[in-house]
């Protein structure tokens, strides 16, 4: 084991690289221009170590700076090597305050043993054929967003259509009521947003942070109070009930986990939905040759969706000890951030990665995760939603088309789109 | 050749459903449950496929 002061001293004399991946430009500009970074970073240097994030939430002093994996086979690799590269120290680039880190990020950041055994526990609800039993309901909402679109002629596909359908979705499954469901849904940005200008306004970062986490915690404190007097068959009623070493979940857990869903459920599914409108209207081709056969293509055209979204953009693991990775010798300690958009658009794995191309196969994307014990929970439901939204959206507003500049948020974490302006001939 | 399932260090995370379905299934319970252990040489690939994905190193193939 390294001591801690010969870990500081050996990441002080490593040389930051010269590329910028930690800039508030850097992270303020598009999806193009970071792209050409990573390009440079995964032809010449797949594992470079870099100067910290520059927009921290607080001042840390012991934040000297973080390994950038960018290749796709660099990312699966961390991935995989669960035991030398944890999530318990946190997971999002950024240096958090503890508190916030116990609070919000439930089992995304847990360790095995701990996450093994509360990983099943979720599981149960988001298998394949749980998913399939809702699908109905997940049907049914898609029509419901677009029987209130369809009228208006024009849109913010974001606010108006991508972030209802994640939004009513997970709010079932976790049996949120309707009356509280978009403010549940608005404070949630607040997790992965806080870098974004136009999300935060005048607020301080981290009381507002605070506050977005208070709410959801008390609307789950409801939930559990009245679940725990009266099952039901939601997810937050099996968590009340159910057992982990014979002990119940604590409260505390459960809207830690609440916390995650909420957060993971709307932002990714709004980011992809959004991103995919957009790649539909910059590539009518693709659009057309969807649409030829819907039926049968819309599942690998969903796959191309989420890699060309790459919803998140990073996470992060901290190095368990000293180790080897792609050449690099890795100090314990040291922070190690995957980056999905990177991989994703790796031209090792990927022919021609930035065509929007519904026919790609096979389709290796890492939007879901890179194969390790983190993988997406939500990846079946988050198909699901993403198909049967896209199945109303082109069948009855067959013209629909963005009209106008995208507007995209700030952050290091999720690939924000704000505002979409769309256009379509109305139906009533 | 039948395949082995080492429940004790299974998460649940379900790559090997996605890969062969007709061969795992996550249950009501949040357990895998191997739905046919025996398999013949020209299911093998795939079952190796479901091995290899397995991120906690669960399932192995007994010759």
């Amino acid at each position: 084991m390294t001591s801690d002061t010969a870990a500081a001293e050996r990441r002080r004399a490593r040389p930051y690289d010269d590329a910028d991946l930690s800039s508030l430009a850097f992270w303020s500009s598009t999806a193009a221009e970071r792209e050409k970074t990573f390009a440079a970073l995964r032809a010449e240097r797949p594992v470079s170590w870099h100067r910290p994030v520059e927009m921290q939430m607080f001042e840390d002093p012991n934040d000297q700076g973080f390994w950038a994996v960018t290749t796709h086979a660099g990312l699966v690799e961390v991935t995989k090597r669960n035991e030398d590269f944890l999530s318990g120290q946190g997971i999002v680039f950024e240096s958090l305050p503890q508190e916030l880190l116990d609070t919000a990020q439930g089992f995304i950041a847990m360790d095995p043993p701990r996450h093994t055994k509360v990983r099943r526990l979720l599981t149960a609800a988001f298998t394949p054929r749980q998913i399939r039993r809702i699908t109905e309901q997940i049907h049914e909402n898609a029509k419901r967003i677009v029987d209130d679109l369809a009228p208006k002629g024009e849109a913010d596909f974001v606010t108006e259509c991508a972030s209802l359908m994640p939004m009513h979705n997970i709010c079932d499954m976790m049996g949120v009521p309707d009356s509280v469901r978009l403010e549940v849904a608005n404070e949630s940005r607040y997790a992965g947003g806080w870098n974004d200008p136009e999300l935060m306004g005048d607020d301080p970062v981290l009381p507002r942070l605070f506050q977005a986490m208070m709410y959801l915690h008390e609307v789950c404190g409801e939930m559990i109070t009245a679940r725990r007097a009266e099952p039901t068959d939601d997810l937050i009623s099996g968590l009340v009930h159910a057992e982990v070493d014979g002990e119940k979940l604590s409260d505390e857990e459960i809207k830690s986990f609440f916390g995650l869903l909420t957060v993971a459920g709307n932002d990714t599914t709004r980011q992809s939905t959004s991103h995919a409108m957009q790649g539909l209207s910059e590539f009518p081709d693709q659009r057309a040759w969807l649409m030829a056969d819907f039926e049968n293509r819309i599942k690998g055209a969903v796959e191309e969706f989420v890699r060309w979204a790459s919803p998140i953009m990073t996470f992060r693991r901290t190095a368990a000890r000293d180790c080897e990775l792609q050449g690099q010798s890795i100090t314990e300690g040291d922070k190690v951030i995957l980056f999905y958009q990177s991989a994703n658009w790796d031209e090792k794995v990927f022919d021609n990665p930035s065509r929007f191309d519904l026919g790609r196969d096979p389709n290796p994307h890492v939007s879901f995760g890179g194969g390790g014990i983190h993988h997406c929970l939500g990846n079946q439901l988050a198909r699901q939603q993403i198909a049967a939204i896209f199945n109303e959206l082109l069948h009855r507003l067959p013209d629909i088309e963005v009209s106008g500049e995208p507007v995209y948020g700030v952050s290091t974490f999720f690939h924000t789109v704000n505002h979409l302006p769309v256009q379509y001939t109305p139906v009533t | 050749m039948r395949i082995v399932h080492n429940d004790k260090v299974c998460s649940s995370i379900g790559m090997c459903e996605s890969l062969a379905p007709e061969f795992f299934e996550i249950g009501d319970d949040g357990a895998l449950h191997v739905l046919n252990h025996e398999f013949d040489e020209s299911q093998r690939d795939l079952i190796q496929q479901a091995v290899d994905a397995c991120p906690t190193s669960a399932l192995s193939i007994e010759e």
